[in-house]
């Protein structure tokens, strides 16, 4: 078959549309969030999984959020960008998997996200292995010293 | 074969098998009854005229009438207004009618058919307190005038039950509204849900017949 | 064997951090569909689950629904459930063929006894066992001896979970569900032609969570996914509202992305999340493409009318049948006037 013939057939990219309207009731959603974000101290996550986008209206929705001033990315199990948008406390939380696909998208109306926070655990183990360095180190220099 | 499949299929077969066999049997049946020789005199010739005349004249009452009748007339215009825009101007319901006789025509937004079938109901349920609490009323209804009336109000619930979400599973709700228009279809031709056709010949017949005898109907 | 190893311990082993955990752990409770406020139970369970040995059998089936799950968006987060797992026997995925194959799985079916997990895809024919057999066993055969070891069964696909293609009219095979002939043992049912990959993923990951079965509904689907019907969710529900349709596949209607109830969408019977979820990793859904819901995950779908019939109209009627049955009462009713003008001259004869 003769690639080159279907290089041939134009390709008309339409319109893209607007969206379907269902962008804005996900906005007064995450609004009600930071309100009880700003009152009560209550974080909120948001999975935008769920809710049924027509075509645009993920587009429509990420484009008022918007970009603040805070990018992140999480390098495990593929990326996730982490942002924050132009609406302080309002972050979206970008799931990729390892060939750059989204795998989750998230909105977490907080203070920090909770992937940005270091966990305990990753602390202790940090203690132990700069700990365990650093006494390699000295272990090294004492030798070196001793000749 | 679930109660859907059973509705959709066999059962709008045979109702709908019933009822035009049936229509068509009772409407001729009825139009080419023996009426006897009539031996006076006629009045006039033009009674085919008058016939059509009176078909279209009887859908508005005579001046010295009005009065007592105005309940009736607004109900019953009412009510049948309301059955054409529920079952004529509904999509699904346009669709319907599309499958089975290839005819179809642009249809009205769903909240105007609600509206309409809330309206419907209501001067229904009127009629029947009115059917019921009315001495002359009461005193001439029988099993047919009742029977149409449920048969007829059980569509209308139904339909709007299954398009509110109000009720059993969608899916039920929907046969179940299919299967009481099986119901309808299946009274139609035997009660008098009948005068939606032979309201035609009847009223073509007494207005032929007075025009012959001199006097107006 | 890294049988023995608990989810957490796994994925650890396999170089995943704390965060990549917690990532882990958001994705498949948001495709569990369960809420970002699990996550933390989520993450507990999994770090402690044990990896269940799962048998998947595939009958009467075209192969779509393994299909579907492997070339899911999302291999490294999809796959490491399968990975969480313990894939035992599977045709078209595992490396053994033959005797080999076989022993396999009947030596993870004796090592795992009443504990592994048995998925079925694909109908089983009950007209003659020799339609459809593997390794000289037939479906049935096969299917009730695995059972019987087995804690739990998800039937994957429309085919297992109620017959399927095979089972329409005038289903030559005898195809019958799994749920027709297991009867002593939890099933879940995941109908969809295929399923969405997402959904077999989310099934499997519930199991490997929390150990137990997802909420059914009246027909053993999980409700998480096949609790709302499809109408109910779809983007176009606001055309329908206004009365907008399409009404061919290619009229100002069908470009303006309108309902879709003229050409046969099903939506409004069929249970399942395609609206919200979506395929190829949440890049579109039927009805957004432009093509009515076909109502792949209900029982009997094949035969309900044409794909193309809308919901309200009737299935079985034809204008034959209706002009014949027109002629007939016309016949009755001009032949009983006849026959009663008849006796009415008769008896004015009479009277003369």
């Amino acid at each position: 078959m003769n690639v080159d013939r279907l290089k041939s057939i134009g390709v008309v990219v339409e319109e893209v549309p607007a969206g379907a309207g269902n962008a804005l009731p996900v906005l007064h959603e995450v609004l009600h969030a930071l309100r009880r974000l700003s009152e009560d101290g209550d974080p909120t996550i948001i999975d935008l999984r769920a809710i049924p986008f027509g075509p645009g209206d993920e587009q429509a929705l990420l484009e008022t959020l918007g970009e603040g001033e805070i990018t992140a990315t999480l390098d495990s199990l593929g990326r996730t960008e982490i942002r924050e948008t132009r609406y302080h406390g309002v972050w979206v939380v970008d799931y990729l998997g390892p060939d750059g696909e989204r795998v989750g998208l998230q909105i977490e109306v907080t203070e920090v996200p909770g992937l940005l926070r270091t966990p305990a655990g990753d602390i202790g183990d940090a203690v132990a292995a700069l700990q365990e360095r650093l006494a390699a180190a000295e272990d090294t220099s004492s030798q070196e010293n001793n000749r | 074969m679930t109660l859907l499949d059973f509705a959709r299929g066999p059962a709008l077969q045979w109702a709908l098998i019933i009822m035009v066999a049936g229509m068509l049997w009772r409407f001729f049946g009825v139009l080419l009854l023996m009426r006897g020789k009539v031996l006076s005199k006629p009045r006039s010739d033009k009674t085919v005229w008058a016939g059509i005349r009176t078909v279209f004249k009887r859908s508005w009452v005579p001046p010295v009438m009005s009065k007592r009748t105005q309940y009736q007339l607004v109900t019953g215009y009412v009510l049948h207004i309301g059955l054409f825009v529920v079952i004529l101007l509904f999509v699904p319901h346009i669709e319907f009618i599309k499958g089975i006789t290839g005819l179809s025509w642009p249809g009205l937004p769903n909240n105007v058919i609600t509206v309409a079938t809330v309206l419907t109901i209501g001067v229904l349920v009127a009629l029947l307190i009115r059917r019921m609490t009315q001495p002359v009323l009461r005193a001439i209804s029988n099993a047919d005038d009742y029977i149409s009336w449920f048969v007829t109000m059980l569509p209308l619930v139904t339909g709007l039950m299954a398009f509110a979400h109000i009720g059993p599973r969608y899916e039920t709700m929907l046969a179940i509204h299919i299967l009481s228009v099986a119901l309808l279809m299946v009274w139609i031709p035997f009660g008098k849900l009948m005068h939606m056709v032979l309201f035609i010949p009847s009223r073509a017949q007494l207005g032929a017949k007075f025009e012959r005898r001199g006097v107006e109907a | 064997m890294t049988r023995d190893l608990t989810v957490g311990e796994a994925l650890r082993q396999q170089g995943v951090s704390r965060r990549g955990f917690l990532k882990f752990c958001a994705t498949t409770a948001s495709m569990m569909a369960l809420s970002p406020a699990m996550v933390p139970a989520v993450a507990r369970a999994l770090e402690q689950a044990r990896r269940p040995s799962v048998i998947w059998l595939s009958f009467q089936e075209c192969t779509g629904c393994t299909e579907s799950l492997t070339r899911s968006h999302a291999p490294t987060i999809e796959g490491l459930i399968f990975d969480s797992i313990s894939l035992d026997y599977h045709h078209t995925l595992q490396a053994a063929s033959g005797d080999a194959a076989e022993k396999a799985r009947e030596q993870a079916m004796h090592d795992n006894h009443g504990k592994y997990l048995l998925v079925v895809d694909g109908s089983i024919p009950l007209a003659n066992p020799g339609y459809s057999t593997i390794a000289g066993i037939s479906n049935l055969d096969m299917l009730m001896e695995t059972a019987e070891g087995a804690a739990a069964v998800i039937a994957v696909g429309t085919c297992a979970a109620y017959g399927g293609l095979p089972q329409a009219n005038p289903n030559p095979t005898g195809a019958v569900s799994v749920m027709d002939l297991i009867k002593d043992k939890p099933i879940i049912n995941v109908p969809g032609c295929p399923p969405i990959p997402a959904v077999i993923t989310g099934v499997l990951a519930h199991y490997l969570t929390f150990g137990t079965i997802p909420e059914l509904d009246h027909l053993g689907r999980p409700k998480a996914y096949f609790g709302t019907n499809i109408h109910d969710r779809c983007y176009r529900r606001p055309f329908y509202e206004r009365g907008e349709f399409a009404s061919t596949f290619d009229d100002e209607g069908a470009r303006k992305g309108w309902c879709l109830y003229k050409l046969g969408c099903k939506g409004p019977v069929t249970y399942n999340a395609c609206a919200t979820a979506k395929w190829n990793g949440g890049t579109s859904w039927p009805v957004e493409s432009g093509h009515g819901c076909i109502g792949c995950s209900e029982p009997a779908f094949w035969d309900r009318g044409g794909f193309y019939q809308p919901l309200s109209q009737a299935t079985m009627t034809s204008g034959t049948v209706l002009g014949a049955a027109a002629a007939a009462g016309l016949a009755v009713g001009v032949g009983a006037a006849l026959m009663g003008r008849g006796k009415h001259k008769q008896a004015q004869e009479e009277q003369k």
